[in-house]
């Protein structure tokens, strides 16, 4: 009996090394270790041995059993490991198919810069005002110090509905527009985003542009305090390696007048075609707000200085992301717009 | 304003390059736009004589010239053009020389003879045609015969002058000339400014007075009128050194008597005016309003109406002129003038802008008197002119200025602290160096150890304030010693208002939902409204319109964002996009009543269109085009987004949109927006091809919810059961009364109800429809069991079979 279950390990065990497949492996265990296996078969012959033989064979007998369900359990577990491997190797796709990509939007370039010139100015205290886009005459030139037939008012060309109503060429009427709805003398500290509109159509006016006015005022409030804060706006705005220098200039309702340029972002400072060889760039128009203005709108010169500026949000664009063609903006091809993040 | 550096030259020691000199202007606020170098790219052209000339030989047209050129040699010069003679002075290009065009001169050989150069015309110079005499313009440059022979042809024409072109502003009208300008330059050259000979002979003798005759009747509009009487004029050409002078400068030089006068409003800044003094009736000249509807003849030999805020010239018996717009035809200076009368005047700026307007006449002498002319300038101006005519010949000059000076215009005296101006400029400039800086720009000055008392000299009208003076020191201290300085104010928190943090909100919301933003303009052509099928009595189409517009494209300010979209799709789709889903926030301008006697209305409105396909190409996605249920889907998302729950979605009818699929937005029973397919004939009338979805949405109404802070529930402890039921009704039943229905009958287990299928087909009876519904029950104290839940669907089931005749599908 010893023989035989010497043999049916032998022949479980060869027979075990060529199985190929999981179910193949369930059959050969029911063969040999099955209700009805071979296993058994032998195990009916127990009863014939002699009683002192009985313990012996019975041990040897779980012997053989524990080595066949071992080596059948290691041997699953291969197959297993191989099915999965060729299932996972038969899923395989093609990655360099294009994923399924959430279609999202894009932001105008106008919108994008507009809301980081905000933000620059909101983290240095400024409010953000808006006001009417069809404005008096009142409001856009003579409360600027720009009474009717000033000779510059040529700088704007006017969209007119009435005599007194017009399409606002400037942010600058909520300037004082802020100071008449403040107690008088009451330092101000604001920005005016906005529409505007001249009446200039050709390759580098838009009858419809965007501007931000901005409008400091307080006590003993200066040019340099001007330089400052627009010294701060065009790092944020443009790098810190950007400097900046002022150039006396003529607005009406400023006085001492700056046009503010910064070192062209283009070519650093070198010269280039973009800075016109010149290094430098206009970038916007700024000053001192003319006493007239102050007085016009209820606040007292002698009491009250400050400082007013005006940038052109369409050329700000044009230079942070190298748009060489204003038209682009309100042509709104998806091409364009979709080039922005 | 052009200004010549060689003209510069005679008043102020330019002793840097000029484009040094242009840097420094620009820096102390007189911005030069471009330095220009006329003659550049002409090299080694000369004036020549011409000996000898005859017709080539072999040509009909061609000529041989035998120049004299200075040299020892006599070159053969062949030309086409018909104009030249013999002994005329031309330019010439030798061999060797260089024209503007970047050509250079060669030996070359024409129908078997040698030329050895060219003779130039005024284009092959460069020189443009319009600063030239008619007779100058075509063929070769016939130079005057005193020139010199042999002689740099840049010399000779002024083309080795440099012009700096500078934009002035407009309060610089003290530098719309040659001694303004040199003025300047003196100041910031450190160099002295020399005047121009203003000394006159008045060889003629007699008095002015005697002679003419000048009275002011509207002392507002004119301040000074003054005129001096030249007789036995000989009227020519002005000689070749003015008339370079003026080409610099952007001026055609046409005779002696008008030159002079262009010649010193360029110089000195005062436009002058010449009239033929034996055609002013009564020899007297009257500076008065014109009478409402006076008519005059100008110089350019168009009548003009005059209205009364006109300032018009007038001798004893009517219009002669339009003081400092444009002279009179009538007594024009001709050929055949003998006697002049010449004037300078100072006219109110204001009503000179006005009529130039009015008659859109705007000259450089309107222009100058726009921006103010120095009243102390009326004599120095006919001074200068007589001299320069006196030593051409041209003239002989009666004693005397004959004027009408009602009052003296007296300067500005601005009394002002050394402290004061620092505070403003926030630096620390000694008193001494502001006086220094004062005087140097010609400011009367005087400082007490307190108080600077400046007097502003009698061209610097642009000076009023205290903050003038400030400026004049900054700019001429140099900006850029300025140091950069913060603010001293308050710490505040900066902020927007509200409306625009929802408006980046709802930006950021359709971004991300795949709608990109555009910018449309504001103003619209009010064909649009047709487009749109607007009725007659549509309030949209009462919009506010443009007195100038650009051109009927931008003809009104828009009443609705639709018609800009829809233009900006088209624009797409014409340039092949396959997909346009496009949204803008902007205002709609809503006038109370027309003709605006008010501001209007501005209200901020959303608008989005959606055309094209649904996704994009993608070989996973369906091909399908947009519908209705895309741009609601955008909707509910964005009514999500601001937290407006309380919306119902109505029926509509505007007139663009489809009857049958489009809906309106109500909120608090009042209607915000709506949104659904274009109407076919309105996608047809903007160019818009497939199926286009469309929404309107004011942003007020969204505000209000829009910052809710959403409060915390509990989540569930009980799992919750789903059913399906699926139920035939009618085809016009809404989806939305079919789930009223079952929800009232449903009981307060019932948490959701979801529609997942809509089917009309084969599979059922005409004129209804399978709708199949998932529901969700949940408890808030228990697990639900079988039973409790198969006898709620039951009573659901009976009661919609009930209401519409239904039956739960297998």
């Amino acid at each position: 009996m010893k023989e035989e279950l010497q043999a049916l390990k032998e022949q479980a065990l060869a027979e075990l090394a060529t199985v190929a497949s999981v179910d193949v492996l369930k059959d050969l265990r029911v063969k040999y270790l099955g209700k009805k296996g071979q296993m058994t078969d032998i195990l009916r012959g127990m009863g014939s041995l002699p009683a002192e033989e009985r313990p012996k064979v019975g041990q040897m007998v779980n012997e053989v059993k524990k080595i066949l369900e071992e080596a059948i359990a290691a041997k699953t577990e291969v197959l297993e490991a191989e099915a999965l491997k060729q299932r996972l190797a038969g899923e395989k796709v093609d990655i360099t198919l294009p994923g399924r990509k959430p279609q999202c939007g894009h932001l105008h370039p106008i919108t994008l810069t507009m809301r980081e010139i905000k933000k620059i100015f909101m983290r240095m205290g400024f409010e953000v005002m808006e006001g009417p886009e069809i404005e008096s005459d009142y409001y856009n030139f003579e409360a600027l110090n720009l009474p009717k037939d000033h000779p510059a008012r040529d700088m704007q060309d006017t969209f007119y509905i009435t005599e007194d109503i017009l399409l606002r060429t400037q942010t600058s009427p909520m300037q004082a527009r802020k100071m008449q709805a403040s107690v008088p003398d009451s330092p101000i500290r604001m920005i005016s985003p906005g529409t505007v509109y001249r009446n200039d159509y050709d390759a580098t006016h838009s009858p419809m542009f965007h501007q931000v006015e901005g409008l400091v005022l307080g006590k003993d409030i200066s040019l340099a305090d001007l330089k400052g804060t627009l010294e701060t706006f065009c790092k944020e705005m443009f790098g810190s390696s950007v400097s900046i220098r002022l150039r006396p200039s003529y607005f009406p309702f400023t006085e001492p007048s700056a046009e503010v340029d910064i070192s062209c972002v283009i070519c650093g400072g070198k010269g280039c075609r973009v800075c016109k060889n010149s290094g430098w760039l206009e970038i916007l128009g700024s000053g001192m707000v003319h006493p007239n203005v102050l007085r016009m709108s209820g606040y007292d010169p002698e009491k009250t200085s400050g400082y007013a500026f005006g940038m052109g949000v369409e050329r700000i664009a044009m230079l942070k992301y190298g748009i060489d063609d204003l038209r682009l903006f309100f042509e709104n091809d998806l091409r364009f717009i979709r080039q922005f993040k | 304003m052009l200004a010549s550096i060689d003209w510069l030259k005679q008043y102020v020691d330019i002793d840097v390059t000029p484009e040094e000199l242009a840097e420094k202007l620009t820096r102390v606020g007189l911005e030069v736009e471009s330095v220009n170098y006329l003659g550049e790219g002409i090299e080694g052209v000369i004036t020549g004589k011409v000996t000898q000339i005859e017709r080539h030989p072999d040509s009909d047209h061609l000529w041989v010239c035998m120049m004299d050129v200075g040299g020892p040699e006599i070159l053969q010069i062949l030309t086409g053009a018909q104009n030249v003679h013999q002994y005329d002075m031309v330019p010439v290009a030798v061999v060797g020389s260089h024209l503007p065009n970047g050509m250079t001169l060669k030996k070359a050989k024409m129908r078997g003879l040698d030329s050895f150069g060219m003779l130039c015309s005024a284009s092959e110079l460069g020189i443009d045609a319009k600063l030239l005499l008619p007779e100058q313009r075509e063929g070769i440059f016939i130079l005057p015969p005193d020139t010199p022979i042999g002689v740099d042809i840049k010399k000779v024409l002024g083309l080795d002058d440099v012009v700096l072109d500078i934009d002035l502003t407009a309060n610089r009208g003290d530098c719309t000339n040659i001694i303004g300008l040199a003025r300047e330059a003196a100041a910031v050259l450190g160099k002295e400014l020399r005047l121009p000979d203003m000394s006159v002979k008045e060889a003629a003798g007699g008095n002015a007075a005697d002679m003419a005759a000048i009275e002011v009747q509207c002392k507002d509009l004119c301040s000074r009128f003054a005129v001096r009487v030249l007789k036995n004029i000989k009227i020519g050409p002005s000689p070749e050194w003015m008339q370079k002078h003026l080409r610099a400068c952007g001026m055609r030089p046409i005779s002696n008597v008008v030159d002079v006068t262009n010649y010193v409003m360029l110089e000195l800044g005062q436009p002058m005016h010449a009239y033929d003094y034996d055609k002013v009736g009564g020899h007297k000249l009257i500076v008065r309003r014109a009478a409402e509807g006076e008519k005059l003849v100008t110089l350019d030999s168009q009548e003009r109406i005059l209205t009364p805020d006109m300032i018009t010239i007038a001798d004893t018996e009517h219009a002669v002129g339009l003081g400092g717009v444009m002279g009179g035809l009538e007594t024009e200076v001709t050929g055949a003038t003998v006697n002049v009368m010449l004037e300078a005047a100072t006219f109110n700026g204001p009503s000179i802008r006005r009529t130039s307007k009015a008659l859109g006449l705007r000259s450089e002498a309107s222009g100058r008197f726009e921006r103010g002319v120095d009243t102390i300038l009326n004599h120095n101006a006919l001074n200068r002119a007589v001299h320069l005519l006196e030593q051409m010949g041209a003239c002989e000059t009666v004693c005397g200025i004959v004027e009408d000076y009602p009052e003296e215009v007296k300067p500005a005296v601005i009394r002002v602290t050394p402290k004061a101006i620092n505070t403003r400029i926030g630096v620390e400039i000694a008193a001494d160096e502001m006086v220094d800086i004062l005087k140097k720009l010609q400011f009367g000055v005087e400082y007490d150890g307190n108080e600077l008392v400046v007097t502003a000299p009698s061209w610097r009208y642009d000076i009023s304030c205290d903050a003038d003076i400030s400026e004049e020191i900054a700019r001429m201290h140099s900006y850029d010693k300025i140091e950069s300085h913060n603010p001293e104010l308050p710490l505040v928190q900066g902020r927007q208002a509200v409306i625009d943090d929802v408006c980046e909100e709802i930006e950021d919301y359709l971004v991300a939902a795949g709608l990109s933003e555009v910018m449309t303009y504001s103003f619209i052509n009010p064909n649009n409204f047709d487009k749109m099928l607007l009725g007659e009595s549509d309030s949209r189409r009462a919009a506010i319109e443009l007195m100038n517009p650009l051109s009927d494209e931008f003809k009104v300010m828009r009443t609705s964002m639709l018609p800009g979209m829809l233009n900006t799709a088209a624009y797409n789709q014409a340039r092949q996009a396959d997909s346009v889903k496009i949204f803008e926030i902007g205002k709609v301008f809503l006038p109370k009543a027309l003709p605006l006697k008010e501001l209007p209305e501005e209200k901020q409105v959303l608008c989005a269109v959606l055309t094209g396909r649904r996704s994009a190409l993608n070989w996973t996605e369906s091909k399908d085009e947009v519908d209705f249920y895309d741009m609601k889907g955008i909707v509910e998302g964005l009514l999500e987004t601001v937290q407006l729950t309380s919306v119902k979605f109505v029926p509509v009818a505007q007139p663009y949109l489809h009857p049958g699929k489009s809906c309106a937005i109500e909120a608090d029973g009042k209607v915000i927006g709506w949104f659904g397919e274009l109407h076919p004939t309105a996608a047809e009338n903007f160019d818009l091809n497939g199926s286009v979805c469309v929404l309107e949405l004011e942003v007020a109404p969204l505000v209000a919810t829009a910052t809710h802070v959403p409060q915390f529930e509990h989540l569930p402890k009980y799992p919750a059961t789903s059913r399906d039921i699926a139920v035939v009704v009618p085809l016009e039943v809404a989806t939305e009364e079919l789930e009223n229905v079952i929800r009232a009958n449903a009981g307060e287990l019932l948490k959701k109800v979801q529609v997942f299928d809509v089917y009309t087909g084969k599979q059922v009876e005409a004129g209804y429809k399978s709708m199949a519904f998932n529901l969700t029950f949940q408890a808030d104290d228990r697990t639900l069991t079988d039973e409790e839940i198969d006898a709620v669907i039951k009573n659901v089931v009976e009661k919609v079979g009930e209401a519409y005749k239904a039956k739960l599908r297998d």
